[in-house]
């Protein structure tokens, strides 16, 4: 009968667990995209021999919609992204063109980037994707490790994401490949108070493979406008070219 | 001459039908192994001197580690330093930089991500198969901007013909963003699918300023004088770069490819082998019987005083003697037959010519390679062959007492 009891809670305790995780990573979601965001921001791409700066305004729809407008340097200013559910479209002023981004160039760089397009256009399959897991905690903050569902597809094999017990939000997150590997961890620093939360404005991606060592991509957010009404035209093929100008 | 020896020449003449069988034996297998190693040796020389001169050269420059980790991280940083210290060497005939990288090309109706590569025309045309491989329209010239060339598969991928607007975007050398609109210029086919689908190309000038790419390169090519001292010349050049460069023939780059060949030309041999077996079986058995039907000449011979190691010279220089008449006269004929269609290849025709195409060949004609070297190994390999066929039933016979040989019915 104790025995039964046992493994009752442990059953209990381990659904308990779950059920905390997934909340946490929702909570963490709501907390980084809002039911609806505007933001500006500055990338700074760092590579061996390199470094450009990039600035960019994007406007989002809970985690399914967004667009993102190049507006700094002047080279490659107008330049817009559309991203609706997983699919993902580029305008080109300098060519006059939207294109789709086929499926097969989602893991190439985006802008010259350490983010790939499959970073923004599944960017909401987090908590859908994976099962989680808190595999640690202390005072300040939740280890949470995210592995993919069966049939799920999806780019990595494992995400271990530290989320802090204060704000809700992530502090690191690491992405491994299928054979256990590090391949990127991407940082989040500087909680400042945006618009009507607390936000990281520093995001870091460190790419951790041999062939990007000496790189490093800098995301500065500069402003922050949460939960306000975005107009919907931005989420429409036509706005890539009506908002490059 | 000893009297044995003059023996064996009477008995090469008495025995006219088993002389003639046994030198006809080794003339059709000589001239069958030399044709068929001269052949073997000629599609495999083909072959690779397909794959090294469509596109990838004969010697190649590149950073060391590009190959590894082609990123924009590991290129030739300074080519202009590079095509200065090239233009010292006498054992080059010409050179040409290329860079390499993908991009996403869009059409009115279809994106297809490829490889784009810049070249510089004139010195491309000297060294690879591009310009020759043109189908449609023209090729690029120096002073072309906005002028793509492309593979005849990648253009049907992309439902575009010459003259048609092309849009490709990609990143630059600097991993800025970067893009334009091209017009087809002229459309190639090499031949090799997944070339044809995957490629295309700009010229350099142009490329650099887009892709931000000015002395900078992915690949330098060079053409020696001598191709056949690629490899030589390939480790002098080493000597005179940058440690971060690595310069290789294209035995070492194409490494792989010239273990599948000798791979290949491995199987051919024992192929040949077990066809030559049982020509060897054949000599031995008919040697066998003829020796045989000698017994009781031995014997006397014997008899009178001659030692059976005499009489093992005397049969041996007696088969040596049919041997050497077989394979000259076989040697003449296979030379001749691979001299034949080392000038006039044979055709296989149209109908083989997809199978052709995935061993990157542009063309159906195979030629045999004359090389007197194969040539005489392959003579050499015939009369030991055909000498060492007729030893068992010598030994056999010679094992044989005089009166047991001379009782022998």
């Amino acid at each position: 009968m104790i025995q039964k009891l046992i493994i009752l809670f442990i059953l209990l305790s381990l659904n308990l667990f779950a059920q905390t995780s997934s909340e946490i990573i929702q909570k963490v979601e709501d907390n980084l995209n809002g039911k609806s965001a505007y933001m500006k921001f500055t990338m700074i791409v760092k590579t061996k021999r390199y470094e450009r700066k990039m600035q960019m305004q994007s406007w989002s729809e809970g985690k399914e919609k967004s667009f993102i407008k190049v507006i700094y340097p002047k080279k490659d200013r107008g330049i817009t992204f559309l991203k609706i559910g997983d699919q993902m479209w580029q305008y080109v002023p300098k060519i006059e063109k939207t294109i789709k981004i086929p499926s097969s160039m989602m893991l190439q760089s985006w802008m010259g980037s350490d983010f790939t397009n499959d970073d923004l256009a599944k960017e909401s399959s987090i908590l859908d994707d994976y099962e989680h897991e808190i595999i640690d905690q202390n005072s300040t903050a939740y280890t949470i490790k995210l592995l993919p569902k069966e049939d799920a597809a999806v780019v990595w094999g494992k995400i271990i994401m530290i989320v802090s017990k204060e704000y809700l939000l992530p502090k690191s997150v690491e992405y491994y490949d299928e054979d256990g590997e590090l391949i990127r961890t991407l940082l989040y620093k500087e909680y400042k108070k945006l618009s009507d939360r607390v936000y990281p404005t520093y995001w870091e991606m460190l790419p951790q493979t041999e062939d990007k060592k000496d790189h490093k991509t800098i995301v500065i957010v500069d402003e922050a406008e949460f939960d306000k009404k975005v107009d919907n035209s931005y989420f429409t093929k036509r706005a890539l070219k009506r908002y490059s100008k | 001459m000893k009297p044995y020896y003059l023996i064996a020449l009477k008995s090469i003449k008495a025995n006219k039908s088993r002389s003639i069988v046994t030198m006809v034996l080794t003339l059709i297998s000589t001239a069958i192994l030399i044709f068929a190693s001269t052949l073997m040796d000629g599609e495999h020389k083909i072959m690779l001197k397909n794959a090294v001169e469509v596109y990838p050269g004969y010697i190649q420059i590149t950073n060391r580690s590009f190959k590894e980790q082609p990123s924009f991280d590991n290129l030739i940083f300074d080519l202009n330093a590079v095509k200065q210290k090239l233009k010292a060497h006498h054992d080059i005939q010409t050179f040409t930089s290329r860079f390499e990288t993908f991009a996403l090309f869009s059409s009115d109706t279809k994106t297809v991500g490829a490889m784009i590569t810049g070249i510089e025309p004139e010195h491309e045309s000297q060294i690879s198969k591009l310009k020759t491989a043109l189908e449609e329209g023209s090729y690029l010239e120096s002073n072309n901007t906005n002028a793509l060339y492309i593979g005849k598969e990648l253009a049907h991928r992309l439902k575009v013909s010459v003259g048609d607007k092309l849009s490709f975007i990609s990143n630059a050398a600097d991993y800025s963003f970067c893009a334009d609109n091209v017009f087809i210029k002229g459309i190639f086919q090499t031949g090799l699918y997944e070339f044809d689908a995957n490629s295309a190309f700009l010229n350099k000038e142009y490329f650099d300023e887009i892709f931000v790419s000015k002395n900078l390169a992915t690949h330098i090519i060079i053409l020696p004088k001598e191709r056949s001292k690629s490899l030589l010349l390939s480790k002098k050049i080493q000597k005179e770069l940058d440690q971060s460069l690595i310069c290789e023939s294209w035995e070492e780059f194409m490494h792989s490819l010239v273990k599948a060949m000798e791979l290949d030309s491995v199987f051919g041999y024992i192929t040949l082998a077990i066809f030559f077996i049982v020509i060897f079986f054949v000599i031995m058995i008919y040697t066998l019987l003829v020796v045989f039907s000698r017994v009781k000449e031995i014997g006397i011979l014997r008899a009178i005083g001659t030692t059976s190691r005499e009489i093992l010279s005397m049969l041996v220089f007696e088969s040596a003697i049919l041997s050497f008449i077989g394979v000259i006269a076989g040697g003449i004929i296979g030379a001749y037959l691979a001299y034949y269609f080392n000038i006039h290849p044979i055709e296989l025709g149209a109908k083989y010519q997809e199978q052709f195409k995935q061993y990157g060949m542009m063309s159906t004609a195979l030629p045999t390679d004359f090389n007197l070297f194969t040539i005489a190994r392959d003579m050499s390999i015939m009369f030991v062959l055909g000498v060492v066929s007729t030893l068992y039933p010598i030994f056999k016979i010679n094992a044989l007492t005089p009166s047991e040989a001379m009782r022998h019915v």
